[in-house]
């Protein structure tokens, strides 16, 4: 059984003392990010990429995973009993989590979120090891023009799975493509918009972008608000009763199918998961007026569904190299700083990493239950820390992980000003995300349509006469008729409007 | 409500003017054809659909409005930029305990609520952490205080 194989193998590299250090050391961070409202896993992985420079290229996935996972654990934690989402995705977790907990339900409520988190996590880990290697093996049939095709469904699908305007966030898409392209041009080595500036030359480094655009822009968008706290619910016991065990069963496994199933499309994720979720919960159960006032169903399928989504959204990245949302164009950002190029080779040329990094996906899983339901106490405690405490030292912490990416601060004036540019993004409502998932696709993007067109000596038809591309490349343009017809634009404005 | 002051006609015109940024600076890069793509080729392209897309954006929002701007809150991000350039420029100079002073302070200025015991206490409390974290720890090569450790 070569699975199994595959797997003792990534459990060998997983339980290694490093290996479990880092991935404890993320699941804490990732809860406690979680916890704190204000400050998200996009920004939190996005200023921590300097510090995996420092680490093998192992430890620092498996860390940035931890985050991604732990954030989703721990935004629950606040949501039911702050009435606090810490996440964006477990916003709906607050519609009867906090109910349950008004209504002296709160240690039930942890326990069953946490346990059908686990459960999900579970499950999403087992579907990235059945899928991971039926699509590196397709992956590696792909072409030149199959591959641009495929990055161009990936980005095109992202931008309609994700909210707001969409001409808009296609327009982010191209400006984040152009950007990708600053730097020499590797296959005739001219300088593409370096203005001389010898740093420029690698291209702009992607850690600098990221901490600007997301970290930079978040803090100065939290300071605006006014962030107040208010008390937290004491919690009693942690066992459910029979009567919600019960009811949570059926729910968790729905929550875990609907996620596993959004996050791997692109754009999906744990936020859409867990929206979708509850919609459907609410649809099936008897009693919908009971929803919002504390119904089990309601945290139940939610919480799994946007962790078995946050799981299943590496499935896309590890095989195909293809980010479906920014966490995972900051994963990608990450292995190409460890000079690792993402896609179906990763699988084959460094099977320790990628099974090792599945591996670890599960145990952390378990250590977030451990870290979560006994030390509830401890993380609402934090929750009293005042932002203005708060702000400087995440800044800090950016302004030094900058410098130290290659003892310069030219990567420090850069935070800056792509701090400044993420500001105008968020007050002219575009979203970062594309951006970001053109910038990391950009450059490959460009080999892969140069190539093709140089394999098909400059005959555009290429795209076409290749049935991989050519589906693909039909879907794409499926997606994009569809988000132009009056009845589905207003749909969709109405599932967000919901989210909102 | 002034119909040039909405998200979506000054995105429509931050594209476009990125678009003109890159299609004026990528005028000199070869094109070259579309066999043998020259440097050029691929920006130049990029610069046009973005310049279009603005355009089409710009348009869209003149002709349906939109939801308007929010008047912008200049000192938050006004002084946490000032407080990074600052941080920038001490760094290498002063070394890392001024320039970590002089973010803080700056960058506790831009919230609701200053008090100067607070953010003295935050400063020292920082300064410790750094200093073992990054220079103990981490052996990072760079200057508590320059000239003296």
């Amino acid at each position: 059984m070569e699975l199994l194989h595959n797997l003792a193998l990534g459990l060998g590299v997983a339980i290694s003392l490093q290996n479990l250090t880092y991935a404890l050391l993320g699941c804490m961070v990732g809860t406690l990010i979680g916890v704190l409202p204000g400050i998200g896993p996009v920004a939190t992985i996005a200023m921590l990429l300097p510090i995996t420079f420092h680490l093998p290229p192992t430890a620092s996935l498996i860390m940035l995973a931890g985050i991604y996972y732990g954030a989703q654990y721990g935004g629950s934690t606040t949501s039911i009993l702050v009435n606090l989402p810490g996440e964006a995705s477990s916003v709906v977790t607050c519609l009867d989590g906090y109910q349950m907990a008004r209504n002296g339900r709160a240690g039930a409520a942890l326990s069953i979120s946490a346990v059908g988190s686990f459960f999900a996590g579970t499950v999403g880990t087992i579907l990235i090891v059945l899928f991971a290697q039926p699509l590196t093996l397709m992956a590696q049939k792909f072409g030149p023009a199959d591959y641009c095709s495929l990055m161009a469904l990936g980005l095109i699908a992202a931008i309609v799975l994700a909210s707001g305007s969409v001409t808009k966030a296609i327009a982010m898409v191209f400006l984040g493509l152009l950007f990708g392209l600053v730097g020499t041009d590797v296959n005739t080595g001219a300088q593409r918009y370096t203005f001389d500036i010898p740093e420029l030359s690698d291209g702009i480094d992607f850690a600098p972008i990221a901490m600007g655009l997301f970290g930079i822009a978040e803090i100065v968008v939290n300071l605006e608000r006014h962030l107040t706290r208010t008390g937290a619910i004491k919690v009693t016991s942690l066992w459910p009763t029979r009567e919600e065990i019960r009811r949570a069963i059926p729910a968790v496994l729905r929550g875990t199918m609907l996620g596993s199933i959004l996050g791997v499309l692109p754009g999906g994720g744990p936020t859409l998961g867990a929206f979708s979720a509850y919609t459907l919960e609410k649809k099936l159960s008897k009693t919908p007026k009971m929803f919002g006032k504390g119904a089990v169903e309601g945290v139940a399928s939610p919480e799994a569904a946007n962790n078995a989504a946050a799981q299943t959204s590496f499935i896309p990245m590890l095989t195909l190299g293809i980010p479906s949302n920014a966490v995972m164009a900051l994963m990608v950002g990450a292995m190409i700083i460890q000079g690792i190029q993402p896609g179906p080779e990763v699988m084959t040329k460094k099977p320790d990493l990628f099974w090792g990094m599945i591996v670890s996906m599960w145990i952390g899983n378990a250590m977030l239950v451990i870290i979560n339901l006994p030390m509830i106490g401890m993380w609402v405690k934090l929750l009293t820390v005042p932002y203005r405490f708060l702000a400087p030292a995440i800044l800090l912490f950016c302004c030094i992980g900058a410098y130290s990416l290659q003892n310069s601060t030219f990567h420090v004036m850069q935070v800056g000003i792509f701090g400044v540019l993420g500001y105008i993004f968020v007050r002219l409502g575009c979203e970062g995300a594309p951006f970001l998932l053109g910038l990391v696709l950009g450059p490959q993007m460009e080999e892969y349509f140069r190539r093709a067109m140089l394999l098909s000596r400059g005959d555009p038809m290429i795209f076409l006469e290749r049935p991989i591309s050519l589906g693909l490349l039909i879907a794409t343009a499926a997606l994009l008729v569809l988000m132009a017809l009056p009845s589905v634009k207003k749909a969709r404005e109405e599932a967000f409007q919901e989210e909102g | 409500m002034n119909r040039f002051l909405t998200k979506d006609f000054l995105s429509g015109v931050m594209f476009v003017a990125f678009g003109a940024v890159t299609l004026y600076f990528g005028q000199n890069l070869a094109i070259g054809t579309a066999v043998r793509m020259g440097p050029g080729y691929v920006p130049r392209m990029l610069s046009m659909i973005l310049l279009g897309l603005g355009l089409v954006i710009c348009v869209l929002a003149l002709v349906n409005g939109g939801e308007a701007v929010e008047k912008p809150k200049w000192k938050p991000i006004t002084l946490v930029t000032i407080g990074i350039v600052c941080f920038g420029l001490l760094l290498e100079r002063a070394g890392l305990l001024p320039a970590l002073a002089v973010l803080i302070l700056i960058s506790s200025l831009a919230g609701e609520e200053f008090k100067l015991l607070e953010v003295i206490g935050n400063i020292v409390v920082l300064s410790i952490l750094c200093v073992l974290v990054f220079k103990v720890g981490l052996g990072m090569n760079i200057a508590v205080l320059e000239g003296v450790w």
